[in-house]
C-alpha cells in the first residue's frame, strides 16, 4: 500500500505559504454547499462544519424566487397555467392540475370524462418521468453514474410521448380548468405509451441490478438520515419521506380525484425512515405507476368531448369565475401538491398559494436530519428527500 | 278506543326525527366538526363538502382552537394569507389535513391589517416556523415568538416591502429596479405591463 501521507517537510512549507483552504489547527469552519453543487439543484446550505461532521445546517432558499404568485394576480385565469407550471420542473403537469382542479370547483364545472381520464394519464406519466429524473440525480450522487444515464435515456422517450400530444417537452402547458387543450393525437400514440410502459417494466429489473439491490447504493443510505414518525407528522412531511416511516398516506387514496377510486394499486409502507427506506418506497412506486398506466390504457379513452362546453368560455380572455375559494391537491414524486386559489368574482384570480411539498420537508426537516451527518451525507439525504428548490422560492 | 290510539302513535313516530334528523350528525366531516365545535364554541364550523371543513374563528383564539384541532388534525399542511385591501384585513387560512379521517380544514381568521401580529403555532407544528417566516416576509405579519423572523426568500433590499400586499406598487418597483427602458409594453406601445 502506498504512503498516503504527506511529509512532514511539505506540510511545514504548505502552512507557510498559506496554501490550505482552510487552517489546519481549527477544527470548526464554514462551508457554503450549493447552489453550485449539483445534489443542491437551485438553493444553497451554509453548513458549519467540525471536521468532516455537520454542527448545524442552515438552509438558504430563494435563488429561484420568480414571484409567480404575485404575478398570477395579474393575469386572467387561462394565461395563469403558462405561468404556475413553471413551479415545478421535473413533473410541470402537477401544478397545472392542482390550479386547475381548484378553478373547476369554484366554477362548479363538471369535467368531461374524457378530460379526466388525460388528465390522469399525463399525471402518471409526468410521475413517471419526474422518477426517471429522480434516478438520474441521486445515481450520480452515489457514484453509480450509469443508472443516472440510463433514466435520462428512459425519461427522453416520455418527452416525446408529451411532445406528440402537448406540444412541449418539459412545459406542457396542457391542462386548463375545464378540460385539456388539445385531443390524444391517435391511436398510434396510445400504442407508443403501451410499448413505453411495457419497455420500462422490462428494465426495472435492470435498475434493480445496477441500482437498487446494489451493495453500493446500501452502505451509502442505510441508516442515514433517519426520522421518526411523530416528528415526520409534525412537520408536516407527506409522499415517499412519509410512507417511508410507516404512515400510509397518499393523495390519490386518501382525498381520490379523477380516476384513482377505479384503479386498484397498493401504497408501499417502510418503518425504518432512513434514506435506504426513502429509496426503497420510491422503487416500489414506480412500479405501482407503471401498473396504473397499463390500467388506464386498458379502460382506454372514453369517448366525448375533451372540454368543458360553456358559453362562457368564448371570450377567455374576459372569463370571470364566480367569487369563492377552493384547495386542490394531488400526489406528486416529492408529495402533497396543493393550490389555494381565491377568487373575487372577476377575471383574475384574487390570491394563488401553492404548496409545494418541499416547503415542509426542506427547510427544517432537512436542517434537522443533516445535524450529525457527514459531509459525503449530506448529497444522499438532500437527494432522498427529493428536495425540489423551485417550490419553496416560487 | 282503537280507531283513535293508532292516528296517536303515527303522530308520535313522525315528530320524532323532523327534530331530531339535524341534530344527528351523518357524516364523519360532520362528526369531527359538531366534535370540535362542542370544545370550542366561540368557532363557526361547517361542512363544505366531502372531506373538506371549514372554521371560523377569532384571532384572539386561534392559538387555542389550534392546539385542540391538533388533536384531530395531525398535518398542518400551509398558511396562506389573503390581503383583502377593501376591508382592511388579512385573512389568514390555516390549511389543516387529518391523516386518520382523511379530512382537509380551513381555519380561517381575520387581524386588521394595521400592525398585523399572530401568534406563533411553532410549538405546536414546528414546521410552522418555515411558513412563518413566509407570511412575515410577503405580507408583513408579526408572528410573536418566531425567533427566525427575517429575509428568507427575498433578497435584502426587498424584504422591508412585504410584495404580495394588494397595495405593493409593482409596477413602479419594477422600473426603479430595471429602468424606463425595460420594454415591458404591450401591442399597442402605451400599457406598461408585467
Amino acid at each position: 500500500m502506498a504512503n498516503l501521507e504527506v511529509p512532514r517537510e511539505l506540510r511545514e512549507e504548505a502552512k507557510a505559504h498559506d496554501m490550505y483552504l482552510h487552517p489546519i489547527d481549527k477544527d470548526t469552519y464554514e462551508l457554503f454547499f450549493g447552489p453550485q453543487h449539483m445534489a443542491t439543484e437551485n438553493f444553497s446550505i451554509i453548513l458549519k462544519m467540525d471536521g468532516n461532521r455537520v454542527e448545524k445546517a442552515i438552509v438558504n432558499p430563494g435563488f429561484l424566487h420568480r414571484g409567480f404568485e404575485k404575478l398570477a394576480e395579474q393575469r386572467p385565469y387561462f394565461t395563469n397555467i403558462a405561468l404556475l407550471l413553471r413551479i415545478c420542473v421535473p413533473e410541470s403537469d402537477v401544478p397545472e392540475n392542482i390550479y386547475s382542479m381548484a378553478v373547476d370547483e369554484i366554477v362548479g364545472w363538471e369535467v368531461p370524462e374524457r378530460a379526466i381520464w388525460i388528465r390522469n394519464v399525463v399525471l402518471e406519466m409526468a410521475r413517471l418521468s419526474a422518477w426517471m429524473f429522480w434516478i438520474m440525480g441521486f445515481g450520480n450522487e452515489i457514484g453509480l453514474y450509469t443508472a443516472g444515464q440510463w433514466a435520462a435515456a428512459y425519461r427522453e422517450r416520455f418527452m416525446r410521448l408529451f411532445e406528440e400530444l402537448t406540444g412541449g417537452r418539459v412545459y406542457h402547458i396542457y391542462t386548463v380548468p375545464g378540460g385539456v387543450r388539445r385531443d390524444i393525437p391517435g391511436d398510434r400514440w396510445l400504442r407508443q405509451l403501451r410499448d413505453t410502459v411495457e419497455y420500462l417494466k422490462g428494465k426495472m429489473r435492470d435498475f434493480d441490478d445496477i441500482l437498487f439491490d446494489n451493495y453500493i447504493m446500501f452502505e451509502r443510505t442505510e441508516g442515514v438520515g433517519v426520522m421518526d414518525k411523530k416528528f415526520a407528522l409534525k412537520h408536516a412531511v407527506t409522499g415517499p419521506n412519509l410512507r417511508a416511516v410507516g404512515v400510509p398516506y397518499d393523495v390519490r387514496k386518501d382525498d381520490p380525484y379523477y380516476l384513482y377510486p377505479e384503479l386498484d394499486f397498493e401504497v408501499p409502507v417502510l418503518k425504518e425512515g432512513d434514506s435506504l427506506a426513502r429509496v426503497l418506497v420510491r422503487r416500489y412506486e414506480m412500479e405501482q405507476d407503471l401498473y396504473i398506466l397499463e390500467q388506464l390504457l386498458d379502460m382506454g379513452p372514453p369517448s366525448g368531448p375533451y372540454m368543458v362546453k360553456d358559453p362562457k368560455l368564448k371570450n377567455l380572455p374576459r372569463f370571470k369565475v364566480p367569487a369563492g375559494d377552493a384547495y386542490a391537491h394531488v400526489e406528486s414524486t416529492k408529495g402533497d401538491f396543493g393550490a389555494y386559489v381565491v377568487s373575487d368574482g372577476t377575471h383574475k384570480p384574487y390570491r394563488v398559494h401553492i404548496r409545494g411539498p418541499s416547503q415542509s420537508h426542506g427547510v427544517t426537516v432537512l436542517e434537522e436530519l443533516l445535524k450529525g451527518a457527514r459531509l459525503a451525507d449530506v448529497p444522499v439525504i438532500l437527494k432522498t428527500l427529493d428536495n425540489c428548490p423551485p417550490d419553496i422560492d416560487r | 278506543m282503537d280507531m283513535n290510539e293508532k292516528p296517536k302513535v303515527e303522530e308520535k313516530v313522525q315528530e320524532v326525527p323532523e327534530v331530531e334528523a339535524p341534530k344527528l350528525p351523518d357524516t364523519k366531516e360532520e362528526k369531527l366538526v359538531a366534535e370540535i365545535l362542542k370544545k370550542a364554541p366561540y368557532a363557526e364550523g361547517s361542512v363544505r363538502r366531502e372531506r373538506r371543513v371549514e372554521f371560523k374563528v377569532p384571532a384572539d383564539r386561534i392559538k387555542e382552537f389550534l392546539e385542540l384541532a391538533s388533536e384531530k388534525f395531525e398535518m398542518l399542511i400551509q398558511i396562506s394569507v389573503v390581503d383583502w385591501l377593501k376591508e382592511g384585513e388579512f385573512e389568514l387560512v390555516y390549511q389543516l389535513w387529518s391523516v386518520s379521517e382523511s379530512v382537509h380544514a380551513f381555519v380561517k381568521t381575520r387581524i386588521p391589517r394595521e400592525n398585523a401580529k399572530m401568534p406563533t403555532v411553532m410549538d405546536i407544528w414546528p414546521v410552522a416556523e418555515t411558513y412563518e417566516r413566509e407570511a412575515h416576509e410577503f405580507f408583513g405579519i408579526v408572528f410573536e415568538g418566531n425567533p427566525r423572523l427575517g429575509p428568507f426568500i427575498l433578497e435584502p433590499r426587498e424584504y422591508e416591502k412585504h410584495p404580495l400586499r394588494k397595495d405593493f406598487n409593482m409596477i413602479g418597483y419594477v422600473k426603479t429596479i430595471y429602468g424606463e427602458d425595460f420594454d415591458r409594453y404591450d401591442e399597442s406601445k402605451t400599457n406598461y405591463v408585467i
